[in-house]
This record gives structure tokens, sequence and C-alpha cells, in this order.
């Protein structure tokens, strides 16, 4: 039931009664009126433009101080993700006088000042501290229409604030564009710690940093099951690269394979089941193969003298990227696993291409391509064509990993002198490092919502 | 005329070989990617009780179990190593109770599961060599670290030459 309004900007405006619940309350700001209104942007098209989009510090309507700086500190993740998306431009509210930021509801807000310094759209917010909790109100408006578009009650503890703050910017990504957002999704990555090596995690913009393992071990190459539950990656632990499986949530620890040799660069399969992986049954020659995590059972999926190593699967489940040195040196290749054909995906363009990751969209194989003594990450369709540089000139770049939307790409850099987590959009923009504290931080594995 | 003739001739030509193609597709994947492969082979086993460096239980040792090199992406043998590997074999037939653990290394450019397989794979060469001197394989151990343990700091061709190694333990 789509009953177009008349269209006075940019923005198309459509009618969609498809509320989401989720742990929280929706407002109703008018029943019975507009509740359901969605403005639409089309976030395929080549150069979208960017809403203008305001968000003002939240209001401290209760009788206990702001302590934590609540009031901006979700006002500025709701922004932050909003501009990582790259489809909002973000309208700093100091350019409104103070007075004029203060309205929440519908009536309170100073209509005329916000056209003024041009915003489209507004979020609001109150919330009412008591201990340790939380009481937290949302609103999103279309600000040219004056339209109350959505609005969610959250209630939660104190340090849960982030996260409701991502999970409110998923809302308003979704009433903007109908795609699902990615803001409450988080980042595996390896860190060093002493002469060890363990395995991270944290908020895809770097919040709520926490460690995972301490196996006392190197941890190496995390990679994250699709329902985001569990967590394959090699340790040393019992000396020899092994491979394990954990639970993200309960931590949980399980050694899947234990063959001689090298049991490493595990990546698992679109629906869950298989864990692709590199061993090297004879005399070191790097092989790739399928190990049917419930049976135990292993497929052998390439077979030649060359190393083969670092696999990861289309998102239809039927080719395999890797990286084989066949040719003489590492390149991309991909497997068609019907029938075990290979074929050369990187072709001229630097003698060292690895670490390919298929994008979750299928149009699209990231790795690290080293040019001119840099890496950097590349991005190139899987016949080989569309090739595409997204990052140069800053120090050395690796490990490509893709969102679950496909939409932007973590990987690492040692551009500021010690390799940290960075992430960007998938067209090489808004690169931003997330990691913080000392040690090296490598291999980041995008982690997708437990449960979706 | 002729024209036609031939155009027809290259579209049943071109038929016949999709034909071909399309029944050779129908066809199981080679015999050779059997799902059993994976039962032939051995788990990882370093053996009980700690393999130490040869320097640590006696300095003379060190002499011997000298550090082996590798060019950039290259896991064969130079003379250098041949000659060190030839000191290893000699001291092994004449020490038939000791076990010897390889260590593959990589210098750190380079992506580590890369690496890791190089470095498996530098192990392993080692080890067949001192194979072919006829000492017993059971008594070689590979393990492959890839660029996670490097002896020289920095990124530069002389920290680099010193990290492409095969290094030595013994137990």
């Amino acid at each position: 039931m789509h009953t177009p309004l008349p269209q006075r900007r940019v923005l198309r405006m459509h009618m969609r009664c498809a509320a989401v619940f989720i742990t929280a309350c929706l407002i109703v700001s008018h029943p019975g009126t507009s509740a359901c209104a969605k403005v639409y942007i089309d976030i395929n098209a080549p150069s979208a433009t960017r809403v203008p989009i305001i968000i003002p510090p939240f209001q401290n309507t209760g009788s206990e101080p702001d302590t934590h700086k609540l009031s901006t500190g979700m006002a500025s993740i709701i922004s932050a993700d909003l501009e990582f998306s790259g489809l909002f431009q973000i309208i700093d509210p100091k350019l409104l006088n103070e007075a004029h930021l203060r309205g929440v509801t519908r009536n309170e807000i100073n209509w005329d000042s916000l056209s003024v310094v041009g915003a489209e759209a507004i979020v609001t917010g109150v919330f009412a501290i008591s201990g340790n909790r939380i009481n937290i109100e949302m609103r999103l408006f279309d600000a040219v229409q004056g339209r109350f578009i959505m609005g969610k009650k959250y209630s939660g503890t104190v340090p849960e604030y982030r996260r409701i703050s991502h999970r409110f910017a998923n809302e308003v990504f979704k009433e903007l564009t109908g795609a699902p957002g990615m803001f409450e999704t988080g980042i595996v990555f390896v860190m060093q710690t002493g002469g060890n090596k363990e395995l991270y995690y944290c908020d895809y913009d770097g919040g709520n940093q926490r460690r995972l393992t301490t196996l006392n071990s190197l941890a190496l190459s995390p990679c994250v099951s699709p329902d985001g539950s569990r967590v394959a990656f090699t340790s040393y632990r019992d000396g020899n690269p092994d491979l394990y499986v954990m639970n993200l949530a309960g931590g949980r620890i399980e050694k899947i394979s234990s063959k001689k040799g090298i049991n490493i660069s595990p990546d698992f399969s679109p629906d869950g089941g298989k864990i692709a992986l590199t061993l090297s049954p004879k005399d070191g020659n790097s092989e790739i193969f399928a190990l049917d995590v419930q049976r135990r059972t292993l497929e052998r999926i390439t077979d030649h003298r060359a190393t083969d190593v670092s696999p990861s699967w289309s998102p239809d489940g039927r080719q395999m990227a890797f990286v084989s040195s066949r040719s003489g040196n590492p390149q991309i290749f991909i497997n068609t696993l019907a029938d075990r054909s290979v074929r050369r995906v990187t072709f001229g363009r630097g003698n060292y291409n690895t670490s390919p990751a298929w994008s979750p969209r299928g149009d699209r194989i990231a790795y690290a391509g080293l040019i001119d003594g840099r890496f950097n990450i590349h991005t190139i369709a899987p016949d080989g064509s569309r090739y595409r540089q997204l990052t140069a000139g800053q120090g050395n770049n690796e490990d490509p990993s893709w969102s679950p939307d496909g939409r932007y790409i973590t990987f690492s850099s040692n551009r500021t002198g010690r390799k940290e987590i960075y992430i960007m959009r998938a067209d090489g923009t808004g690169q931003k490092k997330i990691t913080v504290g000392s040690g090296d931080k490598t291999d980041p594995a995008w982690a997708p919502l437990p449960g979706n | 005329m002729q024209q036609t003739a031939k155009t027809l001739m290259v579209c049943l030509f071109i038929a016949a070989l999709m034909g071909s193609v399309a029944c050779s597709k129908k066809n199981p994947p080679p015999a050779a990617y059997d799902t059993n492969a994976g039962q032939e082979m051995e788990e990882a086993d370093l053996g009980a009780g700690e393999f130490r460096s040869p320097a640590e239980i006696d300095p003379a040792l060190a002499a011997i179990f000298q550090n082996i090199l590798f060019g950039f992406d290259q896991y064969s043998l130079t003379p250098q190593a041949r000659a060190i590997l030839d000191g290893i074999g000699a001291w092994m037939k004449n020490n038939p109770a000791k076990l010897v653990l390889i260590e593959g290394h990589t210098d750190e450019r380079g992506t580590y599961e890369y690496n890791l397989a190089l470095g498996d794979r530098r192990a392993n060469s080692a080890k067949t060599y001192l194979t072919q001197l006829g000492i017993d394989a059971a008594r070689i151990y590979t393990i492959s670290y890839g660029e996670e343990r490097p002896v020289a700091m920095g990124s530069n061709e002389a920290a680099w030459a010193k990290n492409r190694r095969g290094e030595f333990k013994i137990k």
C-alpha cells in the first residue's frame, strides 16, 4: 500500500505501515495520521544526494545529573553512524541558537530554524537516569514537512547507551533507505599482547572493545559464522597451528582440525555448515579443503603442487576465491565447486595479490595487493573486470573483510606507525581508525549481529 | 550463397561444440577430489617433551644447527643451506636418539596466511633434504610460524633476509 505524497524536494515520500518492534516501544505521535510515513533514499544510485540531518544533544529530563555525558554521547554516536553510511550529511547543531535546539516533539521543534540551516531531517532525544538504569525516547522527523516519522522508547542499563544509540541509528537508516542498518554489528580482530596474539571484539565503530581469548599463544585468522554466533580461528595453543571454533557469547572453545602441518585461514560457508580451510597434507604443500562442521568430514577443493591458501566462499556457496602461486607468484583464483575448474582473476597488476574476500553481494572480491612496495586494498569483479584500488598513499593496508550488507570494508593498516583496524565504505571513502591501545592489531573479521 | 553455406557450417560447428560442453558438464567431478581425502591425513603430533634450541643445550651445537636462509617467496634450498643441512644430517646420524624440529619462518612482507603456508614449505624442504641424506623422517618434525616469530626487527632487506629462515630445535 504505497500512496505517494506530493513531491516537495529530492526525497520521495511513501506510506508504509510495517512498524518494527525490537525491545523498544513505538512512540506514536499522531495516532491515525502519519505515524507510518517513510522517506525513501535510493541507496543504489551512483551519486545519491546526502540527506542533511541534524541531531541536537539529547535532553536530560530526569532529576539525576548526566555524569556520563550521555546527552552529547548518544547524539554523536547516531551522527557518526549515519555519517559513515555516506548517505547523510550531518549538520552541526552548533549552527543553531541553543534555545532552538531544545524542542523534542513536533509542537516544540523550531521548524523555521531547521529550514535556515538546510536540515531535511532531525533526530531528537530525551532521557532520564535512575541509578544504573536509563530510559530514553528518540524521535525522527521530516524537517521539510514538519512531519513525525518514527519514535522509540528504550530502557536499559547506563553502559548500554552505545548499543541503544546504534539500534536507533539502524531504525533511522531503515526508515530513510528501506535497507537494514548494520550499526549494531561488530568486528573480531587479532591483537598482539606481549609475545602472544589474542582475539578481541569491538563494536563496528570501535566501541566496547573487549578480549575474547586468553590462550597465551598465537591466535590468527578469525572468521565469524554468518549467523554471528561462532568464530573460527587458528591457535598454536597445543604447539601446532590447529583450527578452533569458539562461541562468541559463551566463550566455549573447541578444536576442530589438527592435521599435521598447517590448519589455517578458515572461512565459513554461507549456510554456516562448512568451513573452508588450508591444510598441508604432504610435504608442506598447502591445499584448500572444506570441513563439514557437524560430521567433521573433509572434502578436497584444490589439488596442485603450488601453494593454495586463503579461501573465500561466494555468497551462493558455488564458488571459492583463493590465493595460489601456481602462476609463479601469489594471485587470486576462483574454483567453481561443481567441476573444480579453476580460473585466474588478477592479471597484470602486481605480482603479489592475496587475502581475497568475496562481497556478500557477490559482485566484487576485495584483496590485498602489493604494488610499488606497498600493500593496498583493491576490488575486482569475479570475471576480472571493474578493477578498483580503494586505499593509496598511506602505509600498508591489508586483510579486507566485508560488512554483512556489503556496503563497507574493514581492514588493517600501519599508516600511523602501528597496525590498527580501520573501516571504510566499499568505494574507499570514509576511512577511519577504530581501535585504540598499544599492541599491533590485525586481521579484522566483520561479525554480523548474532540472531540476524 | 557460398557465404550462407559457410555461416551455416560455422553455426553447426558451434552448436556441436556447445553440445559437447553441455554433455561434459554432466560428468561427475574427477575422482581425485574424493570426499575421503582427509582420512589419509595424519594428525598433528609434536611428541612429548620440549624441543630446545641447540645453543641452549651446548654452544658447540649452535655452530652445526645454523639457520638456513631463503630468498623472498622462495622455499628452494641455497648451496649454503644444503651445506648446513649436510652438517646437521651427519650429526643426526651420530646421535640416533635425537629428534629435530624444523621451524619455517618468513619475513614480515605479505599476508600471514600465505606466509604460514610458505614457512611450512621451507620447513618441509629442509626435511625432505635430510631424509634424502638417509635420516628417518620419523625423527624430523616440522612447524610453520610464518611471519610471527622474527629474529631481526626492522622493515629493511637486512632484517627480512635474516627472518626468511629455517630454524632448528632438538630433543
